[in-house]
């Protein structure tokens, strides 16, 4: 009866689902500025998925909607329309759909298109995250790990990690609303994290590590220049943590069966 | 006739079809390295060439007289005189620009595009058809280098040439610089959307997918 059901759309659906809080409180405290920004950042991302659907023949998916969420909600602020197209498209078309589309991207388009505003205009201005809209992603993580679309072990071991090193004095508590949301919205996607559960950890901890590092090194840098660059590395480290959790598992399987 | 027409395909050749850089995909670390503008990107493209076909040229007219154990050994020799030479004109002449393009012109010697073409070419053919295939495939570099040069002194600082093309912000125009243009990342950028540009046109160069995706269950279950 359930068969079928788990399709990437289902998943998409859900992770909007999850991340509904945090754009409910977003838009509330960013007024008509931010819907403005949340609008053009969706019709942008329709527009080029528009585009490869009748190019290539990929499929349209609603996961653009999130991406346009975190596109808009951490973007430098005052870049104007044009600038914002522009990053957004980048982001868009180099980040996910040369590579076929959401499901076979290495890291989230919102980071990409992030990370190349923030080089290419580094004049801007990196937004402030309010801190009702940071205890909004609590929520959102809950709903994305009750319904199981967002892992575990990243969330977990970001969560326990962040909160271990912020108890101890290693990391400025002014990161935290920043890390929590960029967490929620770019580290824990099902796709540009972890596969195996091993690596899943181990990329949470990793994002943790990079973050409290970034706080501590990086003078001069904004809370959400400092998430995201972590979020960018974390990304293009996944890969690798998994490969190192399947190269463990062979060589336990190895030692404990022989060479099979 | 043939041969003049041998001659001509084998100069056009690696304009677009045969591009060394887009679709070898040789020589691009100094590709990416020297083109923040378009005239250090125009100087390395001459000396290239130039050094691409002199070698090929030279090293054509001693084929048969190179052994082959040491022929390494000697067709570096020989690109690296002609190397030293155009550093040694650069410097003199151009005083500037050699210094901005610092040691991508003595790197010539190990570019992967220059022995590629006289080990695969010059190696085996007379010397006017070696000078000839040397020179197309130095003209596809310098192609290759110009469009990314431009694309990046345009877009990075709104000029060409050095001439301002678009009125930036701090000129009190309207275009704002895109620092990333500047910055390495954006040669990759670029390169691999020119890569991607080409392929789509001439879908004949892009290569067989080493991995096929897994069909999706819900097909796979119909």
């Amino acid at each position: 009866m359930m068969r079928g059901i788990w399709t990437r759309e289902t998943v998409a659906l859900l992770l909007i689902a999850a991340c509904l809080p945090l754009a409910a409180f977003w838009l509330w405290y960013g007024g008509p500025g931010a819907a403005a920004r949340l609008g053009l950042a969706a019709l942008v991302l329709a527009a080029w998925q528009l585009v490869f659907l009748l190019v290539r023949a990929q499929p349209v998916c609603v996961v653009g909607a999130l991406t346009a969420l975190a596109v808009a909600m951490l973007a430098p602020e005052g870049l104007g329309p044009w600038r914002l197209v522009l990053g957004i498209s980048f982001g868009a078309v180099m980040g996910e759909l040369v590579f076929g589309g959401w499901g076979r991207n290495v890291v989230h388009p919102a980071t990409v298109a992030l990370s190349f505003l923030g080089f290419g205009f580094p004049a801007f201005a990196w937004p402030e995250i309010a801190l009702p809209v940071a205890w909004a992603a609590i929520p959102a993580g809950l709903i994305g790990l009750v319904s199981g679309v967002m892992p575990v072990g990243v969330l977990g071991a970001a969560a326990l990690l962040g909160a271990a090193a912020t108890g101890a004095g290693l990391v400025d508590p002014g990161v935290l609303p920043a890390a929590g949301v960029v967490l929620v919205l770019l580290v824990a996607d099902p796709v540009c994290s972890a596969s195996t559960r091993p690596g899943q950890w181990l990329t949470g901890a990793l994002y943790a590590a990079l973050t409290g590092l970034f706080a501590a090194g990086w003078h001069g840098a904004a809370p959400v220049q400092i998430t995201v660059a972590a979020a960018l590395l974390t990304a293009l480290a996944a890969p690798a943590l998994d490969e190192t959790a399947l190269a463990v598992w062979h060589a336990n399987r190895r030692r404990r069966h022989g060479r099979t | 006739m043939s041969s003049r027409t041998d001659l001509r395909a084998t100069l056009t050749d690696p304009l677009v079809r045969q591009n060394p850089v887009t679709l070898q995909i040789l020589g691009i670390c100094s590709a990416l390295a020297v083109t923040t503008s378009v005239a250090t990107a125009l100087t390395m493209s001459v000396s290239l060439t130039v050094v691409l076909t002199l070698s090929a040229a030279a090293i054509s007219l001693i084929r048969r007289h190179i052994p082959d154990a040491i022929r390494l050994i000697v067709q570096i020799v020989i690109v690296a005189s002609m190397v030293i030479v155009i550093d040694q004109v650069l410097q003199a002449f151009l005083g500037e620009i050699s210094r901005a393009l610092s040691i991508y012109v003595s790197l010539i010697t190990t570019n992967c595009l220059v022995l590629g073409r006289t080990e695969a070419y010059a190696r085996h053919h007379a010397p006017l058809p070696a000078a000839v295939d040397a020179f197309g495939n130095g003209l596809g570099y310098s192609l290759v280098l110009l469009v990314v040069g431009a694309l990046r002194e345009l877009l990075g600082r709104g000029a060409l040439f050095g001439h301002s093309v678009l009125p930036t912000v701090d000129e009190g125009g309207w275009f704002t610089p895109l620092g990333l243009m500047l910055l390495a990342p954006s040669a990759f950028f670029l390169l691999g959307g020119l890569v991607w540009a080409i392929r789509s046109l001439r879908p004949e160069q892009s290569e067989a997918p080493e991995h096929t995706p897994p069909t999706r269950t819900a097909e796979a279950a119909e």
